[in-house]
């Protein structure tokens, strides 16, 4: 597990976002990354339902990513977060009761996978009810777990086949109470994952209420 | 264990002994209990024996005792005063002594008077004689009749005795049944169930997971009929194994040339290894280790058969009926076998002809057994066991990949790898390839003499990788031309082969390459060889060349050539050895030994004449010497003159 | 690529439900040794296996029905081991004649921050306790001989205090629904253990106080 960064890029004017993949795709090629198959990555949302008061309900995020395919990782916005194994989903359908999981709001992503020398490319359309709603990229570096040490390297890297639309250094990082020198895990991905898919579900739908 | 708290009840026996006084530091005294003769001592002293059987000395005497105990029985004994109660446990013994004592008395009173013979005499009592004779019919009887009874009364102890000596018998062999059983006890696993006991001899305990239930009846054989005479191997307890167990079986795995035709697939051949009865074993030993072994093989077999069906291989495996068979090579065919014989003595006509000695790999037979037991093994270690307890079992490492995140490569590092045919697959493979190796080896050796060549195969080997040091040399000179040693490392399917000068070179399977390879070696050694040659002798080496690119192209490897002057300069010597085409040996004159060179105007000093010209080949067949070496040698011996 | 061994061994994962069958039954301390002794002897041949583990019972109250229950329990013995979260479902009523407890289960293995997610979720706590004992096993039965203790201060395991003088014994086996013949084995298995040890079926549910 190394340093991950996802961000977004932006569907290139007057082209569908097949198109745009396709461009990211053949650049990639270009470079000489090779690629290695596919990645899913999704995300349900469960809200509880034991609330009495008038304040919002928690959300919790539970989230898969292929790339850990026996793990199941379970997460609050900027709250505690869980790894777990395979089997927490069956127990999240006998806390059905409890949470409910709100079915509209099931996002993924899926696309393929590069692999270029030490780094790991993965290109994903982000989809929310079937409907294509944007373009992600996660790149990682594998050699090394800290992101202050990689962190440079990492956006030259993207520069070289994103261009303009590099992203900065993700809050994750800096959030941490050690800051960038902290080792990061798969948590980290997963965080910025689920922000990007909050971006893009807000996106879409200007002003209405996320439940 | 229905409902309730239990209720506890204890049992505890009265004092026995009485206190006979308390110690000030709280030491009981007791008073010590009569002995036998202290108890019958107290109890005879309370038999009175002035008293009479009379019932008025009774009654004189006995009412003050009446009183004594009057107040429990009075009414009673006032009505029944002529009817005297023993009262005392041994008032008949009493009345006995006292009417023996009178009698003695009486005796003793006669015969003192007797002795005076003044008031009594004694006279014998005359006999009628004719009263006592009885007739001899009647003495005839009468002897009849008391041999009679005594012969009863000695049959009636003989019978006694062989009763005795009957359930005896028949204790011991209860006994034998029950010995037997706890040595049987001792080394397998029995229980009870109901009146019958069973016993497990599968390897289910021991960490195998093959779903055959594997048990035996333990029967008692003790009805036999003691008349008869016991036979030889008679033994009181008998197992009865399940059917499909019965007989014994082994897996025959060997390696043929690959047969034509698949029409004759699935009918192994089955020899019958007999059960050798070893004096002191058990028959019930004997046949239960023959079934579990036979349970092995089933497994064995079963786990093979499942492999070879789901495992995805670029050539698949054919599994017929009780063989597995695969190709490891091309043209080759490994061929794994379950050889099961009940033992029946009908199938003694299908039994064949005895199989060649090294078509059965032994040792790969004993590998498969060994690593299904350590698949057995790895079941049952602690890495399996969960902590914390509640969860379930499963290997230690797999249980941290949820929690961990572990990614692709990680889990499938955790994986096993292997199955058992792949395992065994490879090992045949290796054993194949070093068996040919070797006879590479040895048949080059066999066929060429110059230079010999040796081979020293390492001991110590691994089931996928062994070693050998292949050395290239000329007799006579070994410590001379040593410079062509080979390390060969045979795996699974190549060689590696290191030379002494560090060069690494991987060679696959294929018997002509490394045969070629041994061949362009031999070739290069010569030339090596003359290089070192010239050294000991004092030659000059002018040129040397491993590969030469002039001359004819060999089919194998290069030729090699080298030329070396003579310590005076007049003579040099250049050889080109190659594998195919030989060695070509020629030899350059000074050009003053060359009488066909035209004298020339042009060269004056005499001094040129020591140059040398041109080139002579030398007929090498016809040279002397053992070997290329020595010939050389000799050659150079020749063309240094004597100072 | 492997094959798997040539058996069927229960699979952990995905969406098959697992059901729980259980046995319990207690024996005094002074019975301890003698029960173990039986059970090396009648179990698969291992090393024993002591573990010591620390258990908290989490409940969720809702708006009806009865609280949601979750154990947590991570081992002491073993830190680095990840948590282990087991629901319970009601025991199957149906089968009188069935011999042990059966109920559905589902076992999550889980990183070292649980129980601060489980109060994010709004789990409490309702009590915690140590258990320490031996773990044997039997093919794919498990038998947990274990001794609880109470924890006296909240969060610390070093000072507990033991709740009883005698130990629980469990025989459990995790199998997918369906399979009937489990009960069978386990019954026959609990009868070798007689007189050592009664294990019977015990129903959690008539213990509620």
């Amino acid at each position: 597990m190394g340093v991950t960064c996802v961000c977004q890029v932006p569907v290139a004017e007057g082209k569908s976002v097949q198109q745009t993949v396709d461009i990211l795709h053949k650049k990639l090629e270009q470079l000489g990354a090779v690629k290695q198959g596919s990645f899913c990555v999704d995300c349900e949302t469960y809200h509880a339902t034991g609330n009495v008061s008038g304040q919002p309900s928690k959300l919790l995020y539970v989230m898969h990513n292929s790339e850990t395919p026996l793990s199941c990782l379970a997460l609050f916005e900027g709250g505690p977060s869980l790894i777990a194994d395979a089997n927490f989903d069956v127990l999240m359908v006998k806390l059905k009761s409890h949470f409910q999981n709100a079915k509209g709001h099931k996002v993924e992503c899926r696309g393929s996978r590069y692999r270029y020398y030490d780094f790991l490319i993965k290109v994903g359309t982000v989809t929310m009810s079937s409907s294509a709603r944007g373009i992600s990229v996660e790149v990682e570096y594998c050699p090394c777990v800290v992101p202050g040490d990689c962190w440079n390297l990492t956006k030259e890297f993207m520069q070289s086949f994103l261009g303009s639309s590099v992203p900065d250094l993700p809050s994750v990082f800096a959030a941490k109470p050690e800051g960038l020198f902290a080792p990061s895990d798969c948590i980290d991905t997963m965080t910025q994952y689920l922000e990007l898919f909050n971006k893009l579900r807000k996106l879409q739908i200007p002003g209405s209420n996320v439940r | 264990m229905s409902g309730g708290p239990a209720v506890r009840v204890s049992i505890e026996s009265s004092c026995e002994k009485q206190v006979q006084e308390v110690a000030l530091d709280g030491t009981e005294t007791y008073v010590p209990p009569l002995s036998m003769s202290q108890n019958l001592a107290k109890l005879a002293q309370r038999i009175d024996f002035s008293q009479g059987s009379d019932s008025e000395e009774e009654g004189a005497e006995g009412e003050p005792r009446d009183r004594e105990w009057g107040k429990q029985e009075g009414e009673e004994e006032e009505g029944t005063v002529k009817f005297q109660p023993s009262l005392w446990p041994w008032d008949s013994v009493r009345n006995n002594l006292r009417s023996a004592l009178t009698e003695m008395c009486v005796l003793y009173d006669v015969l003192s008077v007797v002795k005076e013979k003044k008031y009594m005499a004694l006279d014998p009592v005359s006999q009628d004689p004719t009263a006592g004779k009885t007739p001899q019919v009647f003495q005839l009887i009468s002897k009849k009749k008391s041999l009679a009874t005594a012969a009863q009364l000695l049959l009636k102890g003989a019978e006694k005795l062989n009763k005795s000596v009957t359930e005896n018998q028949e204790n011991r062999r209860q006994r034998d049944f029950n010995s037997e059983l706890l040595r049987l006890r001792s080394q397998w696993k029995l229980r009870k169930v109901g009146d019958k006991i069973l016993g497990d001899l599968s390897y289910r305990s021991a960490g195998s997971l093959f779903p055959h239930h594997g048990t035996f009846e333990v029967i008692k054989n003790t009805d036999i009929d003691l008349d008869k005479k016991i036979p030889e191997d008679y033994c009181p307890l008998d197992v009865q194994i399940p059917s499909d167990l019965e007989g014994s079986a082994y897996i025959k795995v060997s390696i043929q040339k690959q047969s034509p035709d698949i029409g004759d697939l699935g009918t192994v051949n089955l020899f019958r290894r007999p059960l050798k009865n070893k004096a002191g074993t058990q028959q019930w030993h004997l046949k239960l280790e023959a079934a579990q072994n036979v349970l092995l093989c089933k497994e064995i077999f079963a786990q093979l058969s499942r492999e070879a069906v789901q495992i995805k291989s670029q050539i698949p495996h054919i599994v017929v009926k009780n063989q597995i068979i695969s190709q490891p090579f091309p043209g080759l065919q490994l061929s794994i076998s379950l050889c099961h014989s009940t033992g029946e003595k009908k199938n003694q006509r299908t039994s064949p002809e005895k199989p060649s000695p090294d078509n059965h790999l032994y040792v790969l037979e004993h590998n498969l057994h060994q690593m299904m037991r350590e698949f057995h093994k790895q079941q049952l270690s602690s890495v399996v066991m969960p902590h914390p307890a509640s969860a379930p079992f499963g290997h230690k490492r797999l249980r941290l990949a949820g929690p961990l995140a572990y990614d692709k490569a990680e889990i499938s590092s955790l994986q096993q790898s292997e199955g058992l045919l792949e395992k065994i697959i490879k090992q045949a493979k290796h054993i194949f390839l070093r068996s040919r190796t070797a006879r590479t080896i040895d048949s080059l050796a066999s066929r060429i003499e110059d230079p010999q060549i040796q081979a020293h195969w390492s001991n110590i080997n691994d089931v996928y990788e062994s070693s050998v040091k292949v050395l290239i040399t000329s007799q006579g000179y070994e410590q001379i031309c040593k410079s062509i040693q080979l390390q060969l490392n045979i795996g699974v399917e190549q060689i590696r082969v290191v030379h002494r000068d560090g060069r690494v070179i991987t060679l696959s399977h294929q018997e002509q390459e490394l045969q070629d390879f041994l061949l362009s070696q031999m070739s290069q050694h010569q030339v090596h060889a003359v290089q070192q040659l010239a050294k000991v002798m004092g030659w000059h080496v002018l040129s040397f060349s491993n590969h030469v690119g002039l001359g004819p192209v060999e089919s194998i490897g290069n030729a090699s050539a080298v030329t070396v002057a003579s310590p005076n300069g007049e003579y040099s010597i250049s050889v080109r050895n190659g594998p195919e085409s030989g060695c070509k040996v020629l030899v350059q004159f000074p050009r003053s030994q060359n009488k066909e060179l035209p004298k020339s105007d042009v060269i004056q000093d005499t001094k040129w004449s020591h140059l040398r010209g041109p080139y002579k080949e030398v007929n090498w067949s016809r040279m002397e010497g053992r070997n290329f070496v020595y010939k050389m040698e000799l050659l150079m011996a020749a063309l240094t003159p004597c100072p | 690529m492997e094959a798997p061994p040539v058996t069927v061994m229960p699979v952990t994962g995905g969406t098959i439900n697992m059901m729980e069958y259980l046995l319990q039954g207690s024996v005094l301390d002074q019975a301890l040794e003698s029960l173990l002794h039986r059970l090396r002897g009648l179990c698969d041949n291992m090393e024993p296996e002591t573990f010591t583990d620390h258990e908290l019972v989490y409940l969720l109250k809702g708006q009806q029905g009865n609280p949601f229950l979750l154990r947590a329990r991570r081992s002491l013995s073993h830190p680095t081991s990840p948590w282990h979260l087991r629901y319970l479902g009601q025991p199957e009523v149906g089968d009188k004649s069935r011999h042990a407890l059966v109920r559905n289960c589902v076992d999550v293995a889980a990183s070292h921050t649980l129980p601060e997610f489980l109060n994010e979720m709004g789990f409490r706590m309702d009590h915690e306790f140590v258990t320490t004992g031996h773990i044997f096993r039997k093919g794919a039965m498990k038998v947990v001989v274990s001794k609880l203790s109470r924890i006296l201060v909240p969060g610390n395991t070093e000072n507990t205090e033991r709740l009883s003088l005698s130990y629980l014994v469990e025989l459990s086996v995790l199998a997918p629904a369906g399979q009937d013949t489990v009960s069978e084995d386990m019954r026959s298995f609990a009868e070798q253990l007689k007189p050592l040890v009664h294990l019977e079926k015990i129903d959690p549910s008539k213990q509620r106080h």
